[in-house]
């Protein structure tokens, strides 16, 4: 049987997000279908809304209502450190530590000849224009550990190396409560090579 | 470790073939095309899940099937059973150990050690570098994880790395050379690290092989393999030596467009009595060598995993004389379970036997035992 075409349509674009196959496409369209009109109306607002009020903050690139993040509108957080990461999602995991006072920097990617993706399509020239307002004392980059991430680290690091501030990176190895046992062999290889030395 | 039963449904030539092996030597005899190969394929199949020859799966299938599943039983300190399942509808190949689904072959590598003798052994001293490399990467990775983590990511380095590289050539910017000095030093780092971890495998494994050739042929000969990174072994000067050359190098591989110096382009060299194996070794040398090399590998695996792997050996007496069929035949004894296939019987009579030894017959993909 062939299926109702607004009901084919909304398969289909529901389809198009990430991580959604056809039949949970389906089952979403069948629930959506279902809903009160209100519900829907509710979802269609959210969805605009989302897409219309949020943009990228004009200093970090993190995600925003106004034309600066709350981050960067702060008057607590601590202007001489930026930390710099791939995504505004990373940003989300940061602060959910609370451990971290200082301010962002979005690169909006990492660095991939393959994928056409050179150092001019991230958001570096927008960092070195912060550094050199002369506030920032340390730079540390936030890269998720992939062979693009320890590029961009190394990039970044050469990069910046003579704007005279401190440049370090997140650590890398075992996650914290972790038992050594249940930790896969490469991240345990890895920890043991990037031991550090007792002070 | 011991391989206790395998079971072939649909595969090649197999319809639904089940054994029970020996926990000693299996001799797999049969004429040509009769489905030997395709029980020690099963068998490689269940420790890595892939192809013996890189064949795809599809082409596994029997030929009037949709679907090929090889089980198997491996018996250390517990049982596991391992499943491999393709089907040719989906054309999707699943991997299940004690019933749960393993969606990364690499979950595999070292979990089932083995070791495999075949014919195409010959390119190993007779080849080219890369297929030294490919036997060392393999013997290394079987037995250290991290190992492999370096290697999977170096290559990763080395694709990005030759994109830049093509990128330069068309179009070059301050920017763009900026990108290359990340991406050498990326390289670099991760190569270091696999040219140390070859370094100290090196000289590990020769006190291996160096045994194992000595039981193969019985002389005076004393084998060597010599491994150096660009002249240096010393570990520690291995990041320099990189460093240096890949800048001494620059612009030759800005001019190439190709990443010219690492360990990519390594080698090593066999040598017997001080004489490179590859330019001056007789026929008879390379192949004692190559046994040697797999025999090596056997007793350095079981040292390292602390199990011990299962031995496959395709189609090696053929062409050995009768001397050394008897003393390689009287060295598998000592492994513990080989798997091992034969076309003629007459060369049967000049191996070493052992009563547990299991002979198992194969005739147009179905098998019986010999008595």
């Amino acid at each position: 049987m062939e299926l109702l075409e607004p009901l084919q349509k909304a398969i289909e674009e529901i389809s198009k997000l990430p991580s959604i196959g056809k039949k949970t496409a389906q089952r979403l369209a069948i629930f959506i279908l279902k809903s009160e009109p209100e519900q829907v109306e509710n979802l269609l607002s959210a969805l605009k809304d989302l897409k219309t009020k949020v943009k990228f903050c004009e200093v970090c690139f993190n995600l925003s209502v106004e034309n600066k993040c709350t981050i960067c509108r702060s008057q607590k957080r601590d202007i001489t450190k930026i930390c710099v990461v791939e995504e505004p999602s990373d940003i989300f995991a940061l602060e959910r530590t609370n451990e971290y006072n200082g301010l962002y920097h979005v690169l909006g990617g990492v660095l991939s000849p393959l994928s056409g993706r050179g150092a001019e399509s991230l958001r570096i020239r927008e960092l070195t224009e912060r550094i050199s307002m002369g506030d920032v004392k340390e730079i540390i980059l936030a890269m998720n550990p992939t062979t693009e991430g320890e590029a961009t680290i190394l990039y970044l690091a050469k990069y910046l190396r003579s704007s005279n501030i401190k440049i370090s990176r997140i650590a890398r190895g075992l996650p914290v409560g972790g038992n050594i046992e249940f930790a896969d062999q490469a991240t345990i290889g890895r920890a043991l090579l990037g031991r550090s030395e007792l002070e | 470790m011991v391989l206790e039963t395998v079971e072939l449904l649909n595969f090649r030539l197999h319809r639904n073939t089940k054994i029970k092996f020996s926990e000693k030597l299996n001799y797999i005899i049969g004429g040509n095309g009769q489905g030997k190969t395709t029980i020690l394929e099963a068998i490689y199949y269940l420790c890595t899940s892939k192809s013996l020859n890189g064949s795809a799966d599809s082409e596994a299938v029997n030929f009037s099937e949709d679907i090929f599943n090889i089980s198997g039983v491996f018996r250390d300190v517990v049982k596991n059973e391992v499943r491999v399942f393709f089907s040719n509808d989906t054309a999707r190949k699943e991997i299940y150990v004690d019933d749960k689904q393993i969606y990364r072959a690499s979950a595999l590598i070292g979990k089932f050690p083995f070791v495999k003798l075949t014919q195409s052994d010959s390119s190993i001293t007779y080849g080219s570098p890369s297929e030294r490399r490919r036997f060392v990467d393999s013997v290394i990775s079987q037995s250290n994880f991290t190992y492999l983590g370096f290697l999977l990511e170096y290559n990763k380095i080395l694709k990005q790395r030759s994109a830049l590289l093509q990128r330069l050539l068309e179009e070059r910017s301050s920017s763009l050379y900026r990108e290359l000095d990340a991406w050498t030093e990326n390289l670099v780092l991760a190569g270091t690290e696999i040219i140390k971890h070859r370094i100290s495998f090196f000289k590990e494994f020769i006190s291996y092989f160096t045994p194992a050739y000595g039981r193969i042929i019985e002389n005076s000969e004393l084998p060597s393999i010599r491994y150096d990174f660009l002249g240096e072994t010393d570990p520690d000067k291995i990041f320099e030596r990189f460093t240096s050359a890949i800048k001494e190098s620059r612009t030759d591989e800005l001019r190439r467009a190709a990443n010219l110096v690492g360990p990519h382009r390594d080698d090593a060299v066999f040598f017997i009595n001080d004489r490179d194996l590859r330019k001056f070794g007789s026929q008879g040398q390379h192949k004692s060598f190559q046994i040697a090399l797999r025999f090596a590998e056997f007793f350095y695996l079981k040292d390292k995993i602390g199990k011990s792997p299962v031995f496959l050996m395709d189609d090696i007496f053929g062409d050995l004389d009768a001397y050394r069929a008897q003393r390689i035949s009287g060295f598998m004894q000592e492994i513990g379970q080989g798997f091992i296939t034969l076309t003629d019987f007459p060369n049967f009579s000049h191996l070493v036997h052992n009563h547990a030894d299991l002979i198992i017959n194969v005739d147009n993909g179905s098998v019986n035992y010999a008595a």
